[in-house]
């Protein structure tokens, strides 16, 4: 320390220094202090949950180490071993079938002619805005054996039978999935747009067919991206209660989240058991996390490199109409129906079949209730606020972050990698808890304010941000930030006008993924929110409690056009920003 | 580095005690000279005088902060009515479910920063706060309105959660109604029953209620298989009761009636009494009620309200079709509804987890037993 005070140093110098060495050291300087301090932020986030866990998991009533909980939670009468397989069923084929249906529709949306586009971002979009109780309550009147519309309305006339059930794995796979495929829609446009698709031409003109373009070009160059959404989406399947606890409840099929909420919803609660339940979690998703740098430290490929390209759009030809006709059946199917059962359901006083009563029945009443509900407005305000803030927050965190793991050597990144995306793991419920304990106790004015919600949605969103921001820098060569450097611009300068507009595309579908997860988020917000900082979230729940179905489905229609405009926003603004938009072209 | 010092932050922050061995987290509970000073003065006063010295006191304090379990409709409701009464009190209500209501007021009271005043929940989170001692003691007017069976050592019932089933009625006749608990076991309710995962108290009530009704635990254990056999598990009681509306399921094993009531109101085909207007099974109503507590900052405005609720407070829940724990004119919510003792003392017992029991149950563990 000196005693001295020195003036501040320029920061973003605006004329080349004269000296290169105060130069690097300028540079130095703010490039040390914006990536550890994100560093620290990012630590921080995940930590204070992460130790909270582990500390009342294995530590005893009387400050020992103990294995008691674990005993519990897996011992005699669990049924573990069932509970597990069927957590990794459920988990392994959710994400199996998103990434598949996800990454499909992303190459068919940036890199071939096929119709109806805006349709398809809607429909990639929208599942991700409904609520999962919703949603999953929305298929339950879809695909119930007994009830369920497609069954009575399609299956029965025709086939005299009703073969669909959301009850079985299978449904609850369906269910999951297609609410996931949003998120592997929106990671692998990105990806797909970053990608320069000469090399895909040249292996085409040295004589490879489609399918080995595919499998040794496409594919491999995709890796990174596949493995990143594989894993994102595997762990949060694993992590989801409202599928498991609406659809699996109904013929026993437990899954790790079910059980936590058992045992948290028992008198009393046992916060050990849920602990062992989470540290189970943790390791299935530490496993993940392992193998998946493990298949992409096996070649990275740089795909954004200093080459101008302007992918070449593939012509469907003949099969166009029939794509076109996918696009038109999968849209029907992930929006139009679950939606459309939404709506109808909030324009009746209470859930009932079609028929000619119900439909005399209709009215706007429900939106009248919303809208003279008395929170509705701050919630409404609450939520913009936080999502917002949120995807903000984790955006620039995650882009920072990944670009020290990515981009640098700085030792400990794989531990900071592996620390932010923990939080995925920890239930929400959990982590609403562990934050209430520790900003109880610190002497800052956070509990009972908004500050607490922002904090949890960062710590709860961080994972996906460093996913999509990871790909982002993945995919991008070090050649651009190198001739950057050769050129005079400072690091600040470099990641501002390089990096971040480069990997645009994928910060822009992050930060548009956690604010429409922000809207939804409930399990920990449902610990931290006081009068006052109510959110939209809070409101749903406070009406699926009052059991006014009805309502609730006015609510989620609401939100639904609320955040489809948002998003058509943030789309507007990233476009100015470099967001590439493939409409446009 | 940062790991380390947000760890070091954590451990400060923490006890030394995790949750490992029993699960519980340990919580100590704030208590205020002050406000015990406020209660007595109040209950000093014959009984007649201490609704106006509360009053008083209450507007000096000018605010009112409760932790609510009931649904949001009635809460607003409260909420409105008492703020009508008492303009110069500004009452706010925090509503959670109940385990939340429990978790924030352990939490809070161990960081000594208790923000309720008052506290309005069900009957095994007031147990809880009652073991824990975080309830004064109220010896208001309010006391002799209710039954004995309403008065707990720190809390009274202010409202009655009654266990019945529910039934469609476009789905079931009335002549194949269950008549008795023992009914739902039969083989023609086979796939036709909903069970709610949590309902621990009303399987520890009707276990209860066979053993001290002529069965022999043989028995019990058989009812209860038969009756899982029969049944398909659905999450919460309010969705349950709109599945139960839309024809989903034809018989819910057990809702709480003023459930049934307000879907019943909204034209949904469900009902828990025959068309006669009774009910065949024998009811049970679990007691929820009011605290006030001893670290509250508003203690006089937490004594008026707990004595309001059990005075004018009673009409707002009645006119909401929820059961009163007084005598209210144009309550009909027991109409037709034969009631049987609620346990209190078995679900009580701490050593016995009612909760692990009925979840083996429903999971069909081999070692289940509804043995107390």
């Amino acid at each position: 320390m000196t005693t001295t005070t020195r003036p501040p140093a320029p920061t973003l110098p605006s004329v080349p220094r004269p000296r290169p060495l105060a130069r690097l050291r300028d540079r130095f300087n703010l490039q040390v202090l914006v990536v550890g301090g994100a560093m620290v932020v990012v630590g921080y986030l995940a930590v204070v949950p992460v130790g909270f866990l582990l500390h009342d998991t294995f530590i005893g009533s009387r400050s020992e180490l103990s294995f008691r909980a674990f005993g519990r939670a897996y011992g005699a009468g669990s049924q573990a071993g069932t509970m597990m397989l069927n957590s990794l069923a459920f988990a392994f084929g959710s994400a199996a079938f998103a990434l598949v249906v996800g990454a499909t529709l992303a190459y068919l949306q940036v890199r071939t002619d096929i119709p109806f586009k805006g349709l398809l971002f809607a429909a990639s979009l929208v599942p991700l805005i409904v609520p999962g109780i919703l949603y999953a309550a929305a298929w339950i009147f879809l695909g119930d054996p007994s009830i369920g519309l497609v069954n009575t309305l399609v299956f029965k006339p025709v086939l005299g039978a009703s073969p669909v059930n959301v009850y079985s794995l299978w449904g609850m796979i369906w269910v999951q999935g297609l609410h996931l495929a949003p998120v592997a829609f929106l990671l692998m446009t990105s990806a797909f747009r970053g990608m320069d698709p000469s090399l895909e031409e040249s292996a085409a003109m040295s004589g490879a067919s489609r399918r080995t373009v595919l499998r040794r070009v496409t594919l491999p160059l995709l890796r990174p991206a596949l493995v990143s959404a594989a894993l994102l989406m595997f762990v949060q399947s694993l992590e989801s209660f409202e599928v498991p606890g609406l659809l699996g409840l109904q013929n026993g099929i437990y899954v790790f989240t079910s059980r936590i909420y058992f045992v948290l919803r028992a008198f009393p609660a046992d916060y050990g058991s849920a602990g062992a339940y989470a540290v189970g979690l943790l390791v299935i998703a530490a496993a993940g996390v392992l193998l998946s740098s493990w298949l992409q430290r096996r070649g990275g490929h740089a795909t954004v490199t200093g080459k101008a390209f302007r992918p070449q759009q593939i012509e469907l030809g003949r099969a166009r109409p029939w794509v076109g006709a996918g696009v038109v059946l999968y849209f029907a199917v992930t929006v139009v129906l679950p939606v459309g059962v939404l709506v109808y359901a909030s324009l009746l006083r209470s859930y009932a079949q079609p028929s000619l009563k119900a439909l005399r029945g209709m009215s706007l009443h429900n939106y009248g209730e919303v809208l003279r509900l008395p929170i509705a407005v701050t919630a409404l305000k609450n939520s913009v606020l936080l999502g917002v803030g949120a995807a903000t927050v984790v955006m620039f965190l995650a882009a920072v972050v990944s670009w020290a793991v990515v981009r640098t050597r700085i030792p400990g990144r794989r531990l900071l990698d592996l620390l932010a995306f923990t939080p995925i793991v920890i239930p929400g419920l959990v982590l609403g808890l562990a934050l209430s304990f520790v900003y109880l106790r610190v002497p800052l004015p956070i509990y009972g304010t908004l500050g607490i919600l922002l904090i949890s949605y960062c710590t709860r969103y961080l994972p996906y941000g460093m996913r999509y921001a990871s790909t982002a820098m993945t995919q991008m060569s070090k050649e651009l930030e190198e001739s950057a450097t050769v050129f005079g611009a400072s690091w600040w300068q470099t990641f501002r006008r390089i990096l971040v507009p480069l990997a645009s595309s994928g910060l822009v579908a992050g930060w548009i993924y956690i604010l429409v997860v922000s809207f939804r988020e409930l399990s920990s917000t449902i610990l931290l929110y006081s009068p006052g900082t109510e959110v939209l979230s809070v409101l749903i729940w406070e009406q699926f409690e009052n059991g006014q179905l009805t309502t609730l489905a006015a609510i989620g229609v609401l939100m639904v056009a609320l955040l489809v405009v948002l998003v058509l926003v943030a789309h507007r603004l990233g476009a100015r920003f470099g967001l590439q938009s493939d409409s446009s072209r | 580095m940062s790991a380390a010092g947000a760890f070091s932050l954590l451990l400060l922050a923490g006890c030394g005690a995790g949750a490992a061995d029993d699960g519980r987290i340990g919580a100590a509970v704030v208590v205020s000279s002050q406000a015990q000073k406020v209660y007595d003065e109040i209950q000093a006063q014959p009984p007649a005088r201490q609704r106006a010295k509360a009053v008083q006191l209450a507007k000096e304090e000018g605010r009112l902060e409760v932790y609510t379990s009931l649904t949001d409709d009635v809460a607003n409701a409260v909420d409105k009515a008492f703020h009508r009464q008492f303009p110069g009190i500004r009452i706010s209500m925090f509503r959670g479910n109940s385990e939340t209501i429990l978790q924030r007021i352990l939490q809070e009271s161990q960081a000594r920063k208790l923000g309720a005043d008052a506290v309005e929940s069900d009957f095994l989170e007031m147990s809880s706060l009652d073991g824990q001692k975080a309830l004064a003691h109220y010896t208001g007017p309010g006391q002799a309105r209710v039954a004995a069976s309403s008065r707990f050592p720190d809390w009274t019932a202010d409202r009655f959660n009654v266990f019945l089933p529910a039934w469609n009625t476009d789905l079931v006749k009335p002549a194949d109604v269950p008549r008795s608990w023992e009914a739902l076991a039969d083989s023609r309710y086979k796939g036709r029953i909903t069970l709610e995962p949590t309902d621990s108290d009303w399987y520890e009530n009707v276990t209860h209620y066979w053993l001290t009704h002529g069965r022999s635990q043989a028995q019990v254990d058989r009812l209860w298989r038969r009756i899982v056999a029969n049944s398909h598990v659905t999450k919460g009681h309010t969705t349950i009761m709109a599945l139960l509306g839309a024809g989903q399921t034809p018989l819910d094993s057990m809702n709480y009636t003023y459930i049934t009531e307000q879907a019943r109101l909204k034209g949904a085909p469900v009902d828990y009494r025959l068309p006669d207007g009774t009910s065949p099974l024998p009811a049970f109503a679990r007691p929820n009620g009011v605290g006030m507590l001893r670290g509250a900052q508003h203690p006089a405005a937490a004594w008026l309200f707990y004595d309001w609720m059990l005075h004018e407070g009673q009409k707002v829940l009645v006119s909401l079709h929820l059961t009163p724990s007084t005598k209210v004119p144009g309550d009909t919510s027991l109409a037709g509804v034969h009631l049987a003792p609620f346990d209190v003392k078995g679900l009580t017992d701490p050593s016995t987890d009612w909760d692990k029991k009925y979840d083996e149950q429903l999971r069909g563990v081999a070692s289940a037993k509804g043995t107390g």
